[in-house]
């Protein structure tokens, strides 16, 4: 494995979570697979339409998402929302996204006083 | 109309899904592909081009499937692997063995010459084997997919005992302590006997074998010994001491191996004894089977099959211990 793959494993390792927490937080306003992948991606949150997929899916069946066909348009969506269990999910998430933050700034902060 | 690629890809998508998902699923990835040529083609992309290019970035559509499903994509997991594999390698080292000697022994009995064992001893140990690993994979893939618990726990009482790979003086005590039996046994045969016949004693091993044979064996013994101390005295096995402890259960096999062969290993007075004492019926017994060697051309088989297996697995265990031995070092 050369040093361009272990970075991106390690890349990806960091950035996996962030997706589902990402989704929860767009979806608080309902949103539809496609628009979605678009949104995420404008945001920062690349990621492949096969991943996303199937990841609305399980959320739902978590039950963090709820869903609705919208029919309204010539082309049915199925357009998925934030539920209430979704939202606190998302809420844990961001504090421990935050904890996680200063603690990483903490390291950094702490390096050069270990040293001496 | 030929099917589209697209609907061609939704179904190779959806076939394996449960049937009451299929249709949402269906929909809601029609309308996600349409989205996304769409805005491909909007970009100035003809519109073949674009579905085949989303349709290749969407990968292969049992991937998306096993996704939707929440279906693993490997036989055995992380969660599974090492039970699958620790009771694999136990297995394979039990129930081949077994089967071996089992299919020796019917081989020998059913009047097989040399060629006829080894090829049915080949052919049947590697047909268990396969039939091992297949099935023991199988309950385990059956279980990846079921999600069941195999209720087997990992603690830090497993841990190996440091000095188990080295040699003990437990060990040299069990070498030295079994050969010391075995000679014993030899003279008692010789002079008092195991069996009360009332009257002198008959000996079970051949009378004809002293001195010469017996004094033969004697060596191989106290080679055995000082192959015994010596690895005490290292502390661990060599690839020289597995050398001699192969080459001293070789000779030991062919030792004996050549005297059953010949019929010469065992008192034909004590035969005489035994086939007296077992009465009219025994002797029928031997008579009914006389075709293959009788009772004891029964007993001779079985003999010989533990005296091959015997230096055969004391060979592979002194070789085991080496490597280990190596390992450590």
């Amino acid at each position: 494995m050369d040093m361009n793959e272990t970075l991106d494993t390690h890349l990806q390792e960091l950035r996996r979570g962030t997706i589902v927490l990402a989704c929860l937080q767009l979806l608080r306003t309902p949103g539809y697979g496609y628009g979605l992948l678009e949104s995420l991606e404008q945001r920062g949150f690349a990621t492949d339409a096969n991943t996303l997929y199937p990841l609305l899916r399980r959320l739902e069946k978590q039950e963090y998402l709820t869903s609705e066909w919208n029919t309204d348009e010539a082309r049915p969506r199925k357009f998925y929302r934030t539920s209430e269990a979704g939202i606190r999910l998302a809420d844990t998430l961001t504090s421990e996204w935050v904890a996680l933050t200063e603690a990483i700034a903490t390291l950094t902060d702490h390096t050069p006083e270990q040293e001496n | 109309m030929a099917a589209t690629l697209t609907e061609r890809y939704i179904s190779a998508v959806t076939k394996s899904l449960n049937p009451t998902a299929q249709d949402d699923v269906r929909i809601e990835l029609e309308a996600s592909i349409a989205d996304a040529v769409e805005a491909r083609v909007e970009q100035g992309e003809p519109s073949a081009d674009a579905e085949h290019r989303v349709l290749t970035d969407l990968g292969d559509p049992a991937i998306l499937a096993a996704g939707y499903a929440d279906r693993p994509l490997h036989l055995i997991g992380p969660k599974y692997f090492l039970t699958w594999w620790r009771l694999l390698k136990l297995l394979l080292c039990i129930v081949p063995v077994v089967a071996a000697f089992g299919v020796a022994l019917a081989t020998i009995l059913a009047g097989g010459n040399v060629g006829e064992v080894i090829g049915q001893v080949i052919g049947v140990t590697f047909s268990v084997a396969v039939h091992l690993v297949f099935w023991v994979t199988l309950v385990f893939f059956i279980l990846e997919r079921t999600g069941a618990d195999t209720g087997v726990r990992w603690s830090v009482d497993q841990l190996p005992e440091p000095a188990a790979n080295s040699v003990g003086r437990a060990d040299l005590i069990a070498s030295l302590g079994f050969l010391v039996i075995g000679v014993g046994a030899i003279f008692w045969d010789r002079f008092l006997g195991f069996f009360p016949t009332g009257a002198d004693p008959i000996p079970v091993l051949n009378p004809a074998l002293w001195p010469w044979w017996i004094t033969g064996l004697f060596v191989l013994i106290v080679a055995e010994v000082l192959l015994a101390v010596g690895i005490y005295a290292r502390g661990r096995w060599t690839t020289g001491f597995a050398v001699i402890n192969t080459a001293l259960a070789v000779l030991f096999a062919s030792w004996a191996l050549t005297l059953l062969g010949r019929g010469e290993l065992v008192n034909p007075e004590f035969l005489d004894f035994v086939v007296q004492a077992g009465g009219e019926g025994f002797a029928r017994g031997e008579l009914a089977s006389a075709q293959q060697g009788g009772v004891f051309g029964i007993l001779a088989a079985i003999t010989g099959v533990c005296l091959v297996l015997f230096p055969a697995w004391d060979i592979t265990d002194g070789w085991l211990k080496t490597r280990r031995a190596k390992y450590q070092a």
